[in-house]
């Protein structure tokens, strides 16, 4: 069979209340092999206690986020080539700011009901210019294309483990749900109070890491500084006596 | 009278589903994973809400089942549901062949196909192969699996289920010829303890021969054959592709968010805990798409996967309550109380399966108690609690 | 909406670089300039203060901060309020909606602009 590396594998480990602490592994491993493989085959052949979050294996879930040697990845689809080389060192943690459950699982629940919250679409018309302008800010609902599909929002964390702003301030919503707000369909009452508050689009201190991270095309720092436009431009708006954008197309 | 309590192993579909089919029916639910939601054969899944074209002129009963789940989910699970119908399509002489076949079985099984003009389908589907000779609509659709499991989690736990992930069986509890609990390990802590029900309801898929082995039924022999599936960076197509021909390797293409996902083949393993990506099946899969739609060949590869189906060794299934999918009463089978196993089936019958397997397990307790999943509305799966499924 | 994402005291991983882009490197740069610009307000005020304490101890005071260590505090200064109120004005422009997919670039440039400035400043103190 084809070539296999052999690798170091430093889990952070923590059962119950303990203090957190690294295993070793060494492991023989073909370089096309996930980080998420390499996981699982520790759990498999060596380590049956160790806990780790994963689902679908091919991004589409959102379960598997990791820092991979300090940075936030999506396991199931980083190649151990990507990360490291022949002999070397993978250091695996959980991802930062959400609840650690045990090892390298959090709880990615707090998210999901916050994205309730600002009732972030799980599904979507298709955009009109969809794989053409990618980069394009659109705001989901806004085609008349006729297939829909599921939102580009795994929903997997990332964004919020490599913030810092949510590194010191937990109340801050974080960028994933941010985004998720500037997708909502209708931008109502509701999800403006949540959003246009200190610990809304204005903790965010622009380091733009989470559009860096985010393996599934949101760009969340992009749509929080076009949340911040939309928000800005209402207040101006409301201080010439306007009516709002919203109001207007209820 | 206290609530009948019954312990279900696996939150993969089928775990899910009935999790919440028997809290609707005043059980007492715990669901006990070893894992998180869904990481066994469900979340590796293609993601293809049948339309049961596939099966309609082999298995008709599967295809019925499956058409008659897909109508109903797409109103109860649309949070998770691309729902965009799909295409059979005939590339040679052969599919032309087998299509007269299968036109005639689904209209047998009431699923709606209807043909389209070629030219039609390729304005539809411009990066469809220009090569192909027929196309047929179907009733197809696209779920993401980790949601569909979590929307049926988070509606039994909404109604009293309890989860307990990552949490192992490791033994099963008996007393007089019956099973009454299990034994199992929490990962996150280390701790051990002992769960009891009036039923275990064994829903573990490819490993569901361990637990049967754990009470002593080796009747049942359960051999996993897994298949690969390969996702591509770009999403090719809206509607799911089909190859117009018997169910073979490669042959159904899934659009899922910005990616298309081709599967699958099928070959036998020993050890499901870990099953590696071979690379000569990823090759494989790569030409079965090209030839369906040639821009495969310039996209990015973004992940490939596996996943084991069931395949129950003959001499048991025979005994299977349900012939869509295995079922059985471990009272029929080896003489032991307290137990049933279900595995096999599909995620598009995900319901249906809990529905027979709670029908299997009422009756056993001598508890008449409707079935109310086909019109029970499902809550979202943003509101599954983890607070309360880890320990 | 009330669950705790974690624990905070994490601020000494703010100035943790590794793997991380540009955007992330401005953030280090706004936050470790911002900081020496609270300090030195602290400082300014106390030397104002000096000046409530009649003039011979504000000109003593004057006599040491001509001390060379303290001209390099204040070009330290200089380019932290450049580098501070430029990488501002970029984090006001894209709160506009202004140059948000051109973030990085405008940051290069803006830190070309402080640095030049900076140099130029830095000329005519050490010339004076
Ligand atoms: C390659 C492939 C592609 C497929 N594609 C589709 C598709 O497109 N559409 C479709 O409708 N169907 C598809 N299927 C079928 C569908 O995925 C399965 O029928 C379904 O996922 C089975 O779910 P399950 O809950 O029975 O098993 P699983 O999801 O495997 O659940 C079993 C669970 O039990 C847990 N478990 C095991 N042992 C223990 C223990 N000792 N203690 C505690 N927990 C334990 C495991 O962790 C696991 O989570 C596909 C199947 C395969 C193999
Ligand atoms: S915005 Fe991106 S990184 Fe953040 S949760 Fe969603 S998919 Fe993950
Ligand atoms: S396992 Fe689903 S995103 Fe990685």
């Amino acid at each position: 069979m084809s070539e296999k590396w052999s690798l170091h594998i430093e889990v952070q480990r923590q059962k119950g209340k303990e203090q957190p602490h690294f295993d070793r592994f060494d492991l023989e491993i073909s370089p096309e092999a996930t980080v998420l493989d390499a996981v699982e085959m520790i759990w498999a052949f060596k380590d049956r206690s160790l806990c780790f979050g994963h689902a679908c294996h091919h991004s589409t879930c959102g379960a598997c986020g990791m820092r991979v040697n300090g940075v936030e990845k999506l396991t199931c689809i980083t190649l151990i080539s990507e990360v490291t080389q022949n002999g070397g060192t993978l250091r695996l943690q959980p991802l930062r700011n959400l609840p650690v459950i045990s090892d390298l699982v959090v709880d990615l629940t707090p998210l999901y009901h916050r994205m309730a919250e600002v009732k972030h679409p799980s599904v979507h018309p298709v955009e009109e210019n969809e794989g053409v302008a990618s980069q394009q800010i659109a705001q989901a609902g806004k085609s008349n294309n006729p297939y829909t599909r599921l939102a580009d929002c795994i929903e997997c964390g990332l964004c919020i483990s490599v913030c810092p702003a949510a590194m010191t301030s937990p109340a801050y919503i974080g960028p994933a749900v941010l985004a998720g707000a500037q997708l909502a369909v209708v931008m109502d009452e509701h999800v403006c109070a949540i959003v246009d508050t200190q610990n809304g689009v204005w903790r965010c201190h622009s380091a733009y890491e989470c559009s860096e991270v985010c393996p599934s095309h949101v760009q969340p720092a992009q749509r929080i500084m076009q949340l911040r436009r939309h928000l800005l431009s209402q207040r101006i708006r409301r201080f010439f006596g306007l009516q709002s954008l919203h109001q207007r197309k209820q | 009278m206290d609530k009948p309590k019954a312990v279900i192993i696996g939150a993969g579909f089928t775990g899910c589903a009935t999790a919440h089919d028997l809290a609707l029916r005043g059980f007492d639910v715990t669901v006990v994973e070893r894992g998180p939601i869904a990481n066994g054969t469900s979340g590796r899944t293609h993601g293809l809400l049948h339309s049961g074209g596939r099966y309609a002129v082999d298995d008709q009963e599967s295809a019925v089942e499956c058409i008659e789940e897909n109508l109903l989910l797409r109103g109860l699970v649309a949070e998770c549901l691309e729902q965009n119908g799909g295409l059979f399509v005939a590339l040679d002489e052969s599919d032309l062949e087998y299509a007269r076949r299968w036109v005639q079985s689904c209209e047998r099984c009431n699923i709606p196909v209807e043909q389209v003009d070629v030219k039609q389908a390729l304005a539809w589907e411009p990066n469809l192969t220009s090569k192909i000779l027929a196309a047929y609509t179907v009733p197809d659709a696209t779920f993401d699996p980790l949601r569909l499991a979590l929307t049926f989690a988070a509606t039994a736990q909404t109604n009293g289920a309890r989860f307990r992930l990552f949490t192992e069986v490791e033994g099963l509890i008996e007393r007089n010829g019956a099973i009454r609990g299990v034994r199992c390990q929490e990962r996150t802590t280390g701790k051990s303890s002992e769960l009891y029900a009036d039923c275990v309801i064994n829903a573990t898929g490819a490993w569901a021969g361990k637990i049967a082995q754990m009470a002593g039924d080796a009747t049942i022999v359960v051999k996993p054959t897994p298949g690969v599936m390969v996702a591509y960076d770009q999403r090719l197509c809206n509607r799911v592709i089909n190859r117009l021909n018997e169910p073979g390797d490669g042959d159904i293409i899934v659009p899922q968010r910005r990616m298309v996902v081709i599967g699958t083949t099928s070959f036998e393993v020993d050890e499901v805990d870990y099953i590696p990506v071979f690379e000569d099946q990823v090759q494989m899969m790569r030409e079965c798409a090209i030839q369906l739609i040639p821009a495969v060949a310039a996209t990015r590869q973004r992940g490939a996967f596996m996943a084991a189906r069931p395949l129950i060794g003959s001499s048991a299934s025979g005994r299977s309550i349900a012939r869509t999918f295995k079922c059985f009463d471990h009272q029929e089978t080896h003489g032991i109380g307290g137990l049933v196993t279900i595995t096999g089936g599909k995620a598009t019958t995900l319901r249906a399966m809990a529905e027979k397997t709670a029908d299997t397990v009422c009756a056993k307790l001598g508890i008449t108690a409707p079935c109310q999943t086909r019109e029970y509305p499902l809550r979202s799966y943003r509101e599954f609690r983890g607070s309360d499924a880890y320990q | 909406m009330n669950r705790i994402f974690q624990k905070p005291g994490n601020a000494i991983q703010w100035f943790d670089p590794r793997g991380r882009q540009l955007g992330y490197l401005a953030f280090i740069l706004n936050r470790i300039t911002g900081m020496g610009l609270a300090l030195y307000l602290l400082l300014h005020l106390i030397m104002l203060g000096k000046l409530a304490q009649g003039p011979q101890a504000y000109n003593s005071f004057i006599e040491t901060v001509h001390h060379p260590v303290f001209i390099f505090g204040e070009l330290l200064v200089i380019f932290a309020a450049l580098i501070h109120g430029l990488n501002g004005l970029r984090i006001i422009l894209t709160s506009f909606g202004i140059g948000v997919e051109k973030h990085k670039p405008l940051f290069t440039v803006l830190m070309i602009a402080a640095l030049v400035s900076g140099v130029y400043f830095a000329a005519r103190m050490i010339a004076r």
